[in-house]
């Protein structure tokens, strides 16, 4: 009977936890909800060091060039 | 907003901040950080060379370029500050160089005939190659896309590869069209890229619920104004399809309400003046469904011809085939204030296919009539420019593939 009373709290401490649980949780960074980020994007990797255009002349310029300084980058679309 | 918080921290160098802008036209982005009065060095993606799926992305990146946060509440400045400006990180053992691409190195390699080696190609010469080297960025992805046709970000950078083409003096008449198929086709390889999708319909009819593009840009401009600054100059003007709402010289303008030309008296250029480019969004089409055109007139700098502005603007009269219904049938595209200019005048419409259409490539027709002159000193002339834009009509809706 013992067992049967302990297997009876454990189903109604998982229903009354699971809810709540999952209504705590934080919610995960867009892109692990949809589709992983490319190589060099995730935490603990090398951000690429490809060049691209500066958008003001043109001139090729790779994020690499501001190491030495912690750096936020920003990428966005302006539509 | 969180740029203007991150401001002091930039200011006592402790950060700095890079924007990398994934627009076709990255001088758009420019003005945006203008109005916001923000002066980050701004790179421009506009080939998604980074190959992302979305935007925006906010990165946190050490002194030794590695990317500590993917995702940092940036609406907090002092948690950035806490969380990652006044954290030390260990120097890694080894640092990948500023990538600096031999060309001679990856042309050579292309004789291997891979699509790999033609896109690694492509991908350095658009960063790297001279201002001339819009041609052959796009012959490299073309031959990438020969090799490897399901390939989608070769697809996607063919797309906007051809897209700045036509946006330099070395357009050809068909680039804009070619850069839409090119993107339908990357899109259609993977339905998911959202980027890839907004570029598709940033030229495409209005969506029934619209999604503002760059109306933004008429409000950064007077505000920008009222600071006592001067907004950059854009390289490429937005078109209708990139506004909400249409501008106001096409609104103020003398649109005629009927037929200007109805027996077709009015004499014919046929390129001398005035060249014709056009441009449908999307390819085919199904019956109920809108197809956006693009028609834009080009005066011919080879007989120097320039508009004359001193008259009614350029007119476009739309005559779409039975059953077809259109957005609008006249358009009048505005003139400069100067008294002659030479700039090109794009008028866009959307047509919408009838329920009983048939499969079949159909012609709308249309027309536009305008002043030009030949020569700055020359002889003025009011002339008809026959257009026939065609779109193609297909049975079904076709699939997207996963």
């Amino acid at each position: 009977m013992k067992s049967v009373i302990a297997l009876l709290l454990t189903a109604v401490s998982v229903v009354a936890v699971g809810p709540r649980a999952e209504y705590q949780a934080k919610p995960k960074p867009i892109w692990e909800r949809n589709a992983p980020l490319p190589r060099g994007f995730n935490p603990g990797e090398a951000f690429p060091t490809i060049a691209l255009s500066s958008a003001a002349d043109g001139r090729p310029v790779s994020v690499a060039a501001f190491r030495g300084k912690k750096l936020i980058v920003n990428v966005f679309a302006s539509w | 907003m969180w740029h203007a918080g991150l401001a002091q921290l930039e200011r006592d160098g402790r950060v700095a901040v890079v924007a990398i802008v994934q627009d076709q036209h990255p001088d758009r982005a420019r003005l945006f950080l203008q109005w916001k009065q923000v002066g980050w060095p701004t790179l421009a993606d506009s080939l998604d060379l980074l190959n992302l799926e979305t935007v925006p992305l906010t990165l946190a990146i050490d002194e030794y370029g590695i990317v500590r946060f993917s995702e940092l509440p940036m609406s907090a400045v002092a948690t950035i500050e806490q969380m990652f400006v006044n954290r030390t990180y260990p120097k890694p053992a080894a640092l990948p160089p500023a990538d600096t691409p031999d060309l001679p190195a990856l042309r050579a390699a292309t004789a291997r005939g891979t699509a790999g080696a033609w896109r690694s190609y492509g991908d350095a010469l658009s960063v790297w190659g001279a201002a001339s080297r819009w041609g052959a960025v796009i012959e490299a992805y073309q031959h990438a896309a020969q090799l490897a046709p399901r390939d989608g970000p070769t697809q996607f950078r063919l797309g906007s590869a051809f897209r700045t083409r036509y946006d330099s003096s070395a357009r050809q008449p068909t680039d804009f069209q070619d850069a839409e198929r090119h993107w339908a086709r990357a899109l259609d390889i993977d339905p998911n890229r959202y980027i890839w999708r907004r570029r598709v319909q940033q030229y495409g009819p209005h969506l029934d619920t619209p999604v503002l593009f760059f109306d933004w840009i008429r409000d950064a401009r007077v505000e920008i104004a009222r600071l006592g600054e001067t907004p950059l100059k854009l390289a490429v003007e937005p078109g209708d399809s990139e506004y909400d709402t249409p501008s106001a010289g096409v609104v103020g303008a003398k649109v005629p309400t009927a037929e200007p030309d109805p027996q077709g008296r009015i004499r014919r250029d046929r390129g001398e003046f005035v060249s014709v480019e056009t441009a449908v969004v999307p390819l085919s089409v199904t019956p109920g469904q809108t197809a956006r055109m693009h028609v834009t007139f080009r005066p011919n700098l080879g007989t120097k011809a320039h508009w004359n502005n001193g008259v009614d603007p350029l007119v476009y009269w739309l005559s779409p085939p039975h059953g077809w219904t259109a957005d609008r049938r006249a358009m009048v595209t505005p003139s400069a204030s100067t008294e002659v200019s030479q700039e090109p005048r794009t008028v866009e419409f959307e047509v919408t296919v009838p329920e009983t259409q048939v499969p079949a490539t159909i012609v709308v027709p249309g027309y536009a009539l305008y002043y030009v002159c030949e020569d700055v000193n020359g002889v003025c002339m009011y002339r008809r420019r026959d257009v026939n834009v065609s779109v193609r009509v297909t049975a079904t809706q076709k699939e997207t593939k996963p």
